[in-house]
C-alpha cells in the first residue's frame, strides 16, 4: 500500500548546510536580514515564530556558557531554517490531526533560570534508580557531579562544555544538527537549547547498564494563567563502530496542575555494527505540551531498538526519523500511547531505507479512554530504489474505549525497490466482549476486567522495555492512571 | 468454609484407613484426594468415587450439611423451568423450553447432537451476553439466577468451564486467578491475598490438576493446546470452588492420561452438597464421573432423561436408537 507522499511545507527550505569551518556569528540579524539567495526566495512569514526565536536567543545569550563551534553550528543552522517557517496549522499534512494552537495562544516564555528547584528535590528525583543517571532540569544537567561508576572508560556522558577530548569534540561537531528535514519545533530547539548533553560510546565499547536521562521541568505556569514556560533539552548520542548502549529517556511529570512546554530533541548516530536500545517514557503533566524529536542515523549492520510509552501531556507529539546510511540494518520501533484525559498522543515516524537487506519492525498500539482524547499515528516506511531485500513489517492496533474517542492512523509503506518483503496491518477495536465475559464468569467485575485488559493491551510494548524495574514503574504508572482512586 | 481459603492444606494420608462409604473431611484440599491409579480395575474406582465425599473447599459454600451421606434427598440446588432463549443479535430461538432439576450432591450429564443447544444452555445459565432469555425461570440456591449479573452468579457458586475458552493476551494466568480469588475474598469480607500468599494457596491446586507451574506465567489460554485449555478450566474450578459446576465438553481434546487427570480432579471436588452438570459426547468421561441422570437434548429441549444406560445405548446405537421419552 504505497500511499501518498506528504507534501511537507518544510521541504521548501532545504538549505546547503552551513560549513562548520566558517561559522557565522550568531546575531539576531541572522533572523531578520539575510543575504543568501536561497533565503531571499523564502517568505519571512511568521512574526510569531520570529518573536519566539528572538526571545529564545535572548535567553541563551544571558547564559554564561561560552559558545563552542558545535553550539554555534547548531544555533546557526537552526536560526536559518526558522526564517522560512511558520507556525503549523491543520492544513499542513504533518499537523492535519494535531492541534498545536493552545501552545500558540499561550504566552510562551523561555525558561529563565535553569536550576531554581531546591537541591533536595532534585536529589530525591535522581536517587531512585540504581543505574547511572543524569537529571536534566529545564534542559540543563544538574547532577553532572554524579560519578558514572557504571560506565566503562572512554565513554563520555555530560554537557558539551565539559568535553575535553579532541576526538569526541570532532565527532560531536560532525553529527550535531546533521538532520535537515526537521520542522519548526526541531529548529526552535536548536535555537533555544541551553546546552547539548553528549553521550559518546567509543569503538567496540559495550555499556552494560542502561543510562537514564531523566528530564524534568521546574518552571511552570498555573492552569488558566496562559503562561507557558518553554524548555529545549537537547541530547546527542554518538556510538562508534561496534559500540553498544541502552538509553532510557524519561520525562517526569512534576506538578499535575502546571503548564509547561518541553520541546526536546535527540540525535543518535550509530556506527557500523553498533547498537542502541532506546526507551522513551513520557509521563508529563496533563496540562503540559510535550513535543519531541528523535533523529537516528544507522550505519551498516547497526541495530536500533526503540520502545516508547507515552501517557502524559495535553499534547504529546513524537517525531521519529530513522535514516539508514548503510546495508543490513535492524530497526525495531514499538510504541504504546495511552490517552485517559482530554489529550492527544501523536507519533509521526519515518524510516528511510536506502540500502539493501535492512530489516524493520514497527508496532504501534494506542488506547483512547476519554471521549475527547485522541491518538494520531503517521508511520511512513520508505523503501527506496537500492533498498533491495528489505524486510519491513508494520502493525498498528488501536483501542477506543469511549464513544467520541478518536484515532487517526496512517501506516504507510512506500516501496520503490522491487525485491522486498513488506507487511502491514491496522485494526481499530473496542475491548473484546468475550474476554470481559470470561472475567465476569470467574467473578471479576467489569471495571477490574477492563483495567486488566487495557494493561494487557499495552503489555506487548511494555514487555520490550529493557529492565524489570522500568517495566514495573511504567506498569504502576498506568495502573494509577486507570484507577485514580487507588493512587 | 470460608476459612479454608486461609489454611495451609494438609495431606490426608489417613484416607485409606477410613471406612469407604462415608468419608467426610473438613477444610480438605484437592491434594488430599487419593484416587486409585489408572491401573486399578474400573468397578473399584467407580464404587470408591460414588462414596467419597469431601467437603467442598469453595470459599463460598454457606450450607453446612456435614454428616449427610444420603444424597438422594438433597436440597434443590438448581431448578430450570421452561427456559427459552434467543440469540441476542438475530433473535433466533435456540432454547425452546428446558426443564431441569439438580439437587445437592448430584451429578448430571447432558448429551445431544452437535448444535442441539447444550453449550447455549450452559452459557445462558452463567449469563452470557450473546443470549437473551425470553421465558421461563431459573432458581439457584433459592434465588432468581436470571436477575443476577454474570459475576454475581460466579460469586454465588456457579461455575462453567467453557467449551472453547477465550485467549487473553497480556494477562498472566496467575494474575487472572489471583484477581478471581481476591474478588471472592472481597465478597466474603476477607483481605486480598498478596502474591506470595496466593502462591501458597495455589500450589496444591496446581498439583491436584497435575498442571505445570510454568503455565502460571503464561498468558491466559494463549497458545495453550486444546487439552491444556481444558485443564486450565479445571484449575480455575479447583481454585475457585463451586456449588454447581457446569462442565461443557471438558473431555474433548484430552488424551487418555489427561482425561484421567481431569476426571480425578473433578471427582475430587465432589461433596455431598455440590453438584456437577457435564456436557459430553462420550461415555468415557461418564465412566470416571458416574452421573445419576443422563439427559438428551434435541433442538433446544431435553427430550429424554434416564440413567447411565442411555449413554451406553447411545454409544452402541447412536441417537436414532434413543426414542424420546
Ligand atoms: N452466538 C451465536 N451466534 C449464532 N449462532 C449461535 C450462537 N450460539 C449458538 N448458535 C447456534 O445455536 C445452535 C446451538 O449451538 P450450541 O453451541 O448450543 O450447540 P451444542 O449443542 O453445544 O453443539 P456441540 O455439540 O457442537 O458443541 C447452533 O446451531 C449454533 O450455530
Ligand atoms: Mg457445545
Amino acid at each position: 500500500m504505497a500511499s501518498s507522499t506528504f507534501s511537507s511545507p518544510f521541504h521548501l527550505h532545504r538549505l546547503t548546510p552551513t560549513s562548520p569551518s566558517t561559522p557565522k556569528t550568531r546575531t539576531k540579524l541572522n533572523l531578520r536580514h539575510t543575504s543568501t539567495p536561497t533565503l531571499l526566495r523564502a517568505t519571512l512569514s511568521d512574526p510569531l515564530v520570529l518573536q519566539i526565536a528572538e526571545t529564545l536567543e535572548d535567553s541563551i545569550s544571558t547564559l554564561s556558557s561560552s559558545s563552542s563551534p558545535t553550539l554555534q553550528k547548531l544555533r546557526d543552522t537552526s536560526s536559518e531554517s526558522l526564517l522560512t517557517m511558520s507556525w503549523p496549522t491543520r492544513k499542513d499534512e504533518q499537523f492535519r490531526f494535531t492541534d498545536t494552537s493552545f501552545i500558540k495562544h499561550s504566552q510562551i516564555h523561555p525558561v529563565s533560570n535553569p536550576i531554581p528547584t531546591s537541591k533536595s528535590d532534585l536529589v530525591a528525583l535522581s536517587a531512585d534508580t540504581q543505574f547511572p543517571n543524569l537529571l536534566i532540569v529545564d534542559g540543563v544537567i544538574v547532577n553532572c557531579l554524579s560519578p558514572f561508576g557504571g560506565l566503562p572508560g572512554g565513554v563520555f556522558v555530560g554537557p558539551l562544555s565539559s568535553v575535553s577530548s579532541e576526538v569526541i569534540s570532532k565527532r560531536v561537531l560532525e553529527f550535531v544538527s546533521e538532520f535537515h528535514d526537521g520542522d519548526l519545533f526541531w529548529s526552535l530547539n536548536g535555537v533555544g537549547a541551553p546546552e547539548v548533553t553528549v553521550v559518546y560510546v567509543p569503538e567496540g565499547c559495550r555499556v552494560e547498564e542502561s543510562l537514564y536521562l531523566r528530564f524534568y521541568s521546574s518552571e511552570n505556569g498555573d492552569v488558566g494563567s496562559n503562561y507557558l514556560p518553554m524548555s529545549n533539552p537537547r541530547v546527542l548520542v554518538v556510538v562508534e563502530k561496534g559500540g553498544e548502549i541502552g538509553i532510557v529517556e524519561e520525562y517526569l511529570s512534576g506538578d499535575e496542575d502546571k503548564c509547561y512546554w518541553t520541546n526536546s530533541a535527540m540525535e543518535i548516530s550509530i556506527g557500523e555494527g553498533g547498537k542502541v536500545s532506546h526507551s522513551y517514557i513520557q509521563q508529563q503533566s496533563v496540562n503540559a505540551a510535550h513535543i519531541k524529536w528523535t533523529y537516528v542515523r544507522q550505519e551498516s549492520s547497526s541495530t536500533y531498538e526503540h520502545v516508547e510509552v507515552s501517557t502524559g501531556g495535553k499534547l504529546g507529539r513524537h517525531n521519529l526519523h530513522v535514516q539508514q546510511v548503510g546495508p543490513d540494518t535492524v530497526t525495531e520501533m514499538s510504541t504504546f500511547h495511552l490517552c485517559v484525559h482530554d489529550q492527544t498522543q501523536d507519533l509521526h515516524s519515518k524510516l528511510v531505507l536506502d540500502h539493501p537487506r535492512g530489516s524493520s519492525k514497527q508496532l504501534h498500539k494506542c488506547i483512547v479512554a476519554h471521549s475527547s482524547g485522541q491518538a494520531v499515528f503517521d508511520g511512513n516506511v520508505k523503501v527506496n530504489r537500492y533498498a533491495q531485500k528489505t524486510d519491513a513489517g508494520q502493525l498498528t492496533r488501536s483501542l477506543l474505549l469511549e464513544p467520541r474517542a478518536t484515532v487517526n492512523v496512517k501506516p504507510n509503506l512506500q516501496i520503490i525497490a522491487d525485491d522486498v518483503k513488506c507487511s502491514h496491518g491496522a485494526s481499530i477495536s473496542d475491548l473484546e466482549e468475550d474476554q470481559i465475559f470470561y472475567f465476569s464468569a470467574r467473578g471479576i467485575d467489569s471495571n477490574t476486567a477492563r483495567r486488566a485488559l487495557i494493561l494487557s493491551f499495552g503489555a506487548e510494548v511494555i514487555a520490550r522495555l529493557p529492565s524489570d524495574s522500568l517495566r514495573k514503574q511504567v506498569q504502576n504508572h498506568i495502573k494509577g492512571l486507570l484507577n485514580p482512586a487507588s493512587k | 468454609m470460608a476459612a479454608s481459603l486461609l489454611q495451609t492444606p494438609f495431606s490426608l494420608s489417613c484416607l485409606s484407613n477410613l471406612p469407604s462409604n462415608s468419608l467426610i473431611f473438613t477444610n480438605s484440599t484437592l491434594l488430599s484426594l487419593h484416587l486409585p491409579s489408572r491401573t486399578t480395575t474400573r468397578p473399584n474406582r467407580l464404587s470408591l468415587k460414588a462414596n467419597v465425599s469431601l467437603t467442598n473447599n469453595s470459599p463460598l459454600t454457606t450450607t453446612s450439611t456435614s454428616g449427610l451421606s444420603d444424597n438422594e434427598k438433597g436440597k434443590v440446588l438448581l431448578e430450570v423451568k421452561d427456559l427459552t432463549a434467543v440469540i441476542a443479535e438475530s433473535k433466533q430461538q435456540i432454547l425452546k423450553g428446558v426443564n431441569l432439576v439438580v439437587r445437592e450432591g448430584e451429578v448430571h450429564a447432558i448429551m445431544g447432537k452437535n448444535g442441539s443447544g447444550k453449550s447455549t444452555f450452559s452459557k445462558v445459565l452463567v449469563g452470557h451476553p450473546d443470549y437473551e432469555v425470553t421465558g421461563g425461570s431459573v432458581m439457584f440456591k433459592g434465588e432468581n439466577l436470571l436477575e443476577m449479573a454474570p459475576e454475581e452468579r460466579s460469586l454465588a457458586g456457579l461455575f462453567m468451564s467453557f467449551q472453547s475458552p477465550v485467549e487473553i493476551p497480556g494477562v498472566s494466568n496467575i494474575s487472572f486467578l489471583q484477581m478471581a480469588v481476591n474478588a471472592r475474598r472481597e465478597k466474603l469480607g476477607l483481605p486480598p491475598f498478596d502474591t506470595l500468599q496466593f502462591y501458597g494457596f495455589l500450589s496444591p491446586k496446581l498439583a491436584a490438576v497435575k498442571m505445570d507451574a510454568g503455565f502460571l506465567d503464561r498468558n491466559v489460554n494463549e497458545g495453550f493446546s486444546g487439552g491444556e485449555k481444558k485443564r486450565n478450566e479445571i484449575l480455575q474450578l479447583a481454585v475457585l470452588g463451586a456449588d454447581m459446576a457446569i462442565l461443557d465438553e471438558i473431555d474433548s481434546g484430552l488424551d487418555v492420561d489427561a482425561l484421567q487427570d481431569v476426571a480425578q480432579a473433578v471427582v475430587g471436588l465432589l461433596t455431598p452438597t455440590n453438584s456437577v452438570l457435564m456436557v459430553t459426547h462420550y461415555q468415557r468421561l461418564l465412566d470416571y464421573i458416574n452421573p445419576k441422570y443422563v439427559h438428551i437434548m434435541e433442538d433446544g429441549i431435553i427430550v429424554k432423561t434416564g440413567d447411565i444406560s442411555i449413554a451406553k445405548q447411545l454409544e452402541e446405537g447412536g441417537y436414532k436408537s434413543i426414542s424420546p421419552a
